[in-house]
């Protein structure tokens, strides 16, 4: 180093009260160091989110109800026409039904092939007839939720380093300090010893010890020499008083500095060397996500060429009684900024989609008409069902039934966002993905012709 | 301990940033804007340290060169934010404002530190690179990319201007004027 060292008092004195100054950080600060260097014990927040995860599922499991249908009917007596006798099921009849079924389709055979894997699980449909959305409203399971009032929670965050800092000032104020460091100095005196070996690490920090503590007797030469008194003036004539104190830190202190080589080198290191090898990694952050979601639906009866109208009953939206249900997105992604503001998206994500149909159970399989729409050539055909449901405006009272229209997803969301602006906690980003998406489960209800029926498929994906 | 971190072992980390930390936060507070940048500067500075720990080659302080690694994180940081080359510009340098409310009287270490950082941006980190840290002119030019002319002139500018504020501040008394032979100022 060019630099003379300290010719000046007043250098000496800010270079003093400088190293004298300590600030204690806040928990915070050692939380994401430990973070950035232990990223793979990261796993315990990893489990929370799966616990999170679960937890929503549960969640939204539990507020859809039970899928499963109850089988047992009505038990109240009531007569029979003939008709109803005729198809009261038995595992035989259901199958007679199937094959009057096919027999029925015979016209249309150009398209009997389309639906092969609907056909082959007929016997696997139920028909349930579809609640009017006049329906009493006792008849509905659902009970309104009273909403939660949820008080604000009062920010009560202090700095605590702030807190600190008063507190060794009412320390250091009080006096007290004097006696303690009179104290430590005496123990000092008698304890400090000079290390012999360097080579090794725990030789190094050993003598690093040693010149803390020797540092720390300097000072402390000068802090107790200097009167209990705070002002300005005393404080000067101290720092003019104690020079061979200070020439002793100084001493000390040029021990411990390092050669210019050994400088060069950190510099050239933590300047020159720093980036460049894991500069992509910096680049990168990962997200795990968890988003509720309300799923609805919109019906429209826009097919090319349908042979038998549904709108025969006026709007089928209205027709039919159908109402949101909850469902969610999770997944886990990851983003590379390619600029300062353009970032990268990827992922993986599982989606969860549902919605509830209010329907009653019948006592016994009723053929019923359903529209399905060949896909090759986007045209609709009738084919026969079997439903277990009738209405309940025209039959007698029955048992009410939520059905559940249920995917299962996994997609791949790629997109970008743009950061737009960013204020002190808070980032605004604009962007769009695209969500190539796989129906891997669930199970939907097709409604029928006469929109009276539903049927369900557990292969219709 | 510094075997352990070596190992990456977590407990050896933290006593060493134990040990280390408040005086390393006292240096990166006399550069920064507020405790919140210095606490930021100061983790930049340990995660360095940590990474690079190997590279430690046993001699010297290991004080010393943490220390080192920590100032040049923060004047890493200072030169990433743009602000820096701004408030370097000596031409305007008469103009400025020292920003005296924020001294707090609390006590002398933490009065002068706050003297030094009330200084323009360019003028405390210089007089903090030179002053206490100990470097040339020479490697403070080289550090900042400004002349080394430049970075003398800051200096003088800085040493004055805080010579000024302890001497309001009541702090130090006023210094004697340099005489000549003569008696002349």
């Amino acid at each position: 180093m060019e630099k003379e060292f300290y010719t000046d008092e007043f250098e000496q004195l800010i270079k003093e009260k400088a190293d004298q100054f300590r600030m204690y950080p806040s928990k915070r600060v050692w939380h994401s160091i430990y973070n950035n260097l232990h990223p793979s014990r990261r796993w315990p927040s990893v489990l929370m989110s799966l616990l999170l995860l679960t937890s929503l599922m549960l969640i939204g499991y539990l507020n859809t109800g039970d899928n499963t249908i109850n089988r047992p009917i009505n038990t109240t007596p009531f007569a029979k026409t003939d008709n109803e006798i005729n198809n009261t099921q038995k595992p035989e009849s259901k199958k007679q039904i199937s094959g009057y079924t096919k027999t029925q389709q015979q016209p249309v055979s150009g398209y009997d092939h389309a639906f092969d894997d609907v056909i082959t699980n007929e016997t696997d449909f139920y028909a349930y007839t579809i609640v009017k959305s006049n329906r009493p409203n006792y008849f509905y399971t659902t009970t309104p939720v009273a909403d939660a009032m949820i008080p604000a929670a009062k920010n009560n965050g202090e700095n605590s380093g702030k807190d600190l800092i008063q507190d060794v000032d009412t320390y250091i104020k009080s006096n007290k300090i004097f006696a303690d460091i009179a104290v430590a100095n005496k123990k000092n005196k008698t304890n400090s010893t000079k290390p012999t070996a360097k080579n090794s690490n725990t030789d190094v920090l050993k003598d690093d010890n040693t010149e803390v503590d020797a540092n720390t007797t300097a000072t402390d030469k000068v802090t107790a020499s200097t009167p209990a008194k705070t002002n300005g003036n005393d404080l000067n004539k101290s720092a003019k008083g104690d020079k061979k104190a200070t020439a002793k830190i100084n001493a000390a202190e040029n021990k411990k500095a390092l050669t210019n080589e050994e400088k060069a080198w950190i510099e050239n290191y933590v300047l020159l060397s720093k980036p460049g090898k894991n500069k992509w990694k910096e680049n990168l952050a990962f997200q795990f996500y968890a988003t509720p979601a309300v799923n609805y639906r919109k019906l429209s009866t826009k097919t090319k060429g349908s042979t038998t109208a549904f709108a025969t009953m006026g709007d089928i939206n209205n027709a039919i009684s159908q109402k949101p249900g909850f469902g969610f997105e999770a997944g886990a992604g990851l983003t590379y900024s390619i600029t300062k503001r353009l970032r990268l998206k990827g992922g993986f994500q599982f989606n969860y989609t549902n919605y509830n149909i209010a329907a009653d159970q019948t006592n016994h399989p009723v053929v019923t008409t359903i529209l399905l729409v060949d896909p090759v050539t986007g045209y609709s055909y009738s084919a026969s069902r079997t439903s277990t449901t009738a209405n309940a405006y025209n039959s007698t009272p029955l048992q009410p039934v939520t059905l559940h229209n249920r995917t299962y997803q996994i997609s791949v969301p790629l997109g970008f966002a743009y950061k737009l602006s960013t204020e002190k906690n808070v980032d605004w980003f604009a962007g769009a993905s695209v969500q190539p998406t796989y129906v891997f489960g669930g199970n939907a209800h097709i409604i029928s012709s006469d929109l009276n029926k539903d049927m369900e498929s557990e292969s219709g994906f | 301990m510094l075997n352990g971190c070596l190992r990456n072992n977590a407990t050896a980390q933290e006593a060493l940033y134990n040990r280390f930390s408040p005086r390393m936060l006292g240096v990166c507070y006399r550069f920064a804007k507020n405790r919140e940048d210095a606490e930021d500067m100061l983790q930049e500075g340990f995660i360095k340290v940590f990474t690079q720990i190997h590279q430690y080659r046993n001699e010297g302080a290991l004080e010393g060169w943490i220390r080192r690694i920590v100032v040049h994180t923060c004047i890493n940081i200072l030169k990433k934010n743009k602000k820096f080359s701004d408030s370097v510009d000596i031409t305007n340098a008469h103009s400025i404002h020292v920003r005296e409310e924020m001294i707090p009287s609390i006590m002398q270490a933490k009065q002068v530190v706050e003297c030094i950082r009330s200084l323009p941006l360019g003028y405390k980190t210089v007089l903090n690179l030179y002053a206490i840290e100990g470097y040339s002119h020479k490697e403070i030019a080289f550090l900042l990319d400004i002349e080394e002319s430049t970075s003398r002139s800051q200096y003088t500018r800085a040493k004055s201007m805080l010579e000024e504020i302890l001497v309001r501040k009541k702090i130090i008394q006023q210094p004697k004027k340099k005489t000549n032979f003569f008696g002349a100022v």
